[in-house]
């Protein structure tokens, strides 16, 4: 059996790319055990940010109590959120902006 | 310099006493089940807190191997403990911890604070007993992971260069 090749595949495919990405966010929240040393060398060396940034993010989490420290995919922010497990730093997930 | 470890000057005592504890933690890890043992729920925080569905989803895929992991970092420091006692001195007064080895360290160190600040009830009020001896513990073991942020920090400083 033959079909012609399909066109509404490509259709499909279109859609899918017009699909806007819901963003998620990756929190960090405050507790008093972890060091702040500490806290802002997990943020430099995991994720690759630079010091200041990483010492801001630290600050915001000290200070407001929770920080959002990454965001992207769910399933990225799941992996982060396990890395930041790891570290003993509570961290949850969320969509963006809720 | 790239490769040139971490030297930590630590008495003999102190050796011991972190072998102890860090014995104490892979006892609490292969013996405790979660949700029996609030140091451990600290240690697998619920990622979906307002999702409690979500969040024993992801705990059940993931929480195994989360304290896989906590044990392997634990057994590198008790190996590496292990090592300087094995030392021809019989009072090892210094220890080199791998580049490889650091994170493993910093986490134990790290879980091991929170392990104790779960059983001193530190997020509490009223505030422990400034007298419970695991209070002095969880304080130095707090000076020795704040030392051993600063020596990774330098170590990645000067390999940058």
């Amino acid at each position: 059996m033959s079909s012609p090749l399909s066109a509404p595949e490509v259709d499909e495919r279109l859609d899918l790319q017009a699909a806007p990405a819901v963003p998620w966010e990756l929190v960090v929240w405050d507790d008093p055990v972890n060091l702040m040393s500490y806290v802002v060398r997990v943020f430099r060396t995991y994720f690759g940010y630079p010091r200041d940034r990483a010492t801001r993010l630290m600050l915001a989490v000290h200070n407001e109590g929770h920080a959002v420290v990454a965001t992207g995919p769910r399933e990225t922010m799941e992996v982060h959120a396990q890395a930041m497990h790891d570290y003993g730093l509570w961290a949850t997930v969320r969509r963006a902006g809720e | 310099m790239a490769g040139s470890g971490i030297r930590v000057p630590i008495q003999a005592i102190e050796a011991q006493q972190l072998a102890e504890l860090v014995d104490q933690f892979l006892e609490l890890l292969r013996d405790t089940e979660i949700g029996q043992d609030a140091a451990l729920d600290r240690l697998t925080p619920s990622v979906y807190p307002q999702d409690p569905e979500a969040s024993a989803e992801f705990a059940e895929a993931t929480s195994a191997d989360l304290l896989d992991r906590r044990a392997a970092d634990a057994r590198v420091v008790r190996d590496g403990l292990q090592a300087a006692a094995d030392d021809d001195a019989p009072m090892p007064e210094e220890l080199v911890i791998r580049d490889a080895d650091v994170d493993a360290w910093l986490r134990t160190l790290a879980a091991l604070r929170l392990v104790i600040a779960s059983r001193l009830g530190i997020e509490n009020q009223p505030a422990p007993d400034p007298e419970d001896p695991r209070l002095g513990v969880y304080e130095w073991l707090g000076y020795r992971l704040d030392l051993l942020v600063e020596a990774a920090d330098a170590l990645d400083d000067a390999s940058d260069d």
